[in-house]
C-alpha cells in the first residue's frame, strides 16, 4: 500500500477540506497546550479495559513512552506535518503498523478515540473556540483510524500472501454463507 | 488463443465421471474466481473457489517461510475423504474433491493425466507435467 495515495482516499471520504486545514493550522498551538490533558483521557479510558492495561503496561516505560507519542500525533493533527502530504502520510502508516505490532487494535482505539473527540469538543467550547474545529478534528481522526484499521488488513494480507480481491471474496462469501 | 470455457468445463466433467472415488473438481484464479468447475450440487462454487485460492496462498507462504521451495500440492483430508489443491499455472489452481475411499497413490496418477490437458486449454499450449 502507498500512504500518500491512501490518504488521498479517506481526505475525498471524509470531505476534509481546505478551510478545515487552515482552521486547524490556525489553532495548531491551543492544540499543543491541551495534548497533554488529551492524552490523560486517551489512557485513562484505555486503562480500564482490563486487556488494554495488559497490552499498555507490558513493558517497563511502555505507558509513558506512548503517552508522549500521543501529544506528538495529536498536536500534529492540527499541522498536518507538511499540509496533510506525504510525510503526514508515511507517520500516520508507521503509527499504524506500531499498534499492529502493539496488539492495539481498532475495536480498541476506535472507541478511546470516540472519547477524546467528546473531550476534544467539550474543550474547545469551554474555551471560546469555533465549532467547525470540532467537526474538522473529527475528519483527522477518522483519517488517522484509517490507517490504524488498513495497517491490520496490511499484516494479514502480507502473512497470508492474499490479494486484496481474495480477502473481500473470501469474507463477503462466507458472510453471505453464514446469514 | 482464448480460453474455451465449455471445454475447460468439459474436460472436469469427464475427469470427475472417470476417476476413482473423485467427487468434484474446480480450476480456480489466484483471487479466487471460479474458471470452470464440476461441483456436487450443494456446493457454492464461488465460496469454494474463494477457499481454495486462500488455502494455496496461504500454502505458498508457509513453503516460502518454512524453505520448503515452490508448492506442488496441498492436501485436506478429513474423515469423509479429501481436498487436493494444486498449482496448475500462474493464473490458476486445480482443486480436486474425492471421498474417503479414494487411494492417494491413484489420484495423484489422475491429476498428473488431466493436468497437462487443463493446462494445454489454459495457455493454449502442451506443458511439461513434473508431480
Amino acid at each position: 500500500m502507498e500512504p500518500l495515495s491512501f490518504m488521498e482516499a479517506i481526505v475525498r471520504r471524509v470531505q476534509l477540506n481546505e478551510q478545515d486545514k487552515q482552521l486547524l493550522k490556525q489553532e495548531a498551538e491551543w492544540g499543543k497546550t491541551i495534548a497533554p490533558q488529551m492524552a490523560d483521557v486517551f489512557y485513562d479510558y484505555l486503562g480500564r479495559d482490563k486487556e488494554m492495561n495488559a497490552i499498555l503496561n507490558a513493558k517497563e516505560g511502555r505507558i509513558h513512552r506512548l503517552r508522549e507519542t500521543f501529544i506528538q500525533w495529536f498536536y500534529e493533527m492540527f499541522t498536518g506535518i507538511d499540509n496533510w502530504g506525504k510525510a503526514y502520510a508515511d507517520c500516520r502508516w508507521k503509527i499504524g503498523l506500531v499498534h499492529v505490532r502493539s496488539g492495539i487494535g481498532p475495536q480498541h482505539v476506535v472507541p478511546a478515540m470516540a472519547v477524546v473527540v467528546t473531550a476534544v469538543g467539550q474543550k474547545l467550547r469551554s474555551d471560546g473556540k469555533p465549532e467547525a474545529l470540532s467537526d474538522a478534528l473529527s475528519k483527522i481522526c477518522m483519517i488517522d483510524l484509517a490507517f490504524i484499521e488498513q495497517a491490520y488488513s496490511e499484516a494479514l494480507l502480507k502473512e497470508t500472501g492474499w490479494s486484496q480481491a481474495l480477502f473481500q471474496r473470501l469474507i463477503a462469501k462466507g458472510a453471505a454463507a453464514s446469514v | 488463443m482464448g480460453i474455451n470455457v465449455n471445454k475447460l468445463e468439459m474436460t472436469l466433467q469427464q475427469f470427475v465421471a472417470n476417476a476413482s472415488n473423485v467427487q468434484g473438481a474446480a480450476i480456480v484464479s489466484p483471487d479466487g474466481l471460479t474458471l470452470a468447475s464440476s461441483l456436487p450440487g450443494a456446493m457454492d462454487e464461488e465460496r469454494v473457489a474463494a477457499m481454495s485460492a486462500a488455502m494455496l496462498s496461504l500454502g505458498e507462504r508457509i513453503g516460502r517461510e518454512l524453505n520448503r521451495g515452490e508448492i506442488a500440492r496441498i492436501l485436506v483430508e478429513g474423515e469423509q475423504g479429501y481436498c487436493i489443491l494444486t498449482s496448475c499455472t500462474e493464473e490458476a489452481v486445480f482443486l480436486i474433491l474425492a471421498d474417503h475411499n479414494a487411494k492417494l497413490g491413484v489420484i495423484n496418477l489422475e491429476i498428473k493425466n488431466v493436468m497437462g490437458e487443463l493446462r494445454k486449454q489454459l495457455l493454449g499450449v502442451a506443458q511439461p507435467v513434473s508431480l
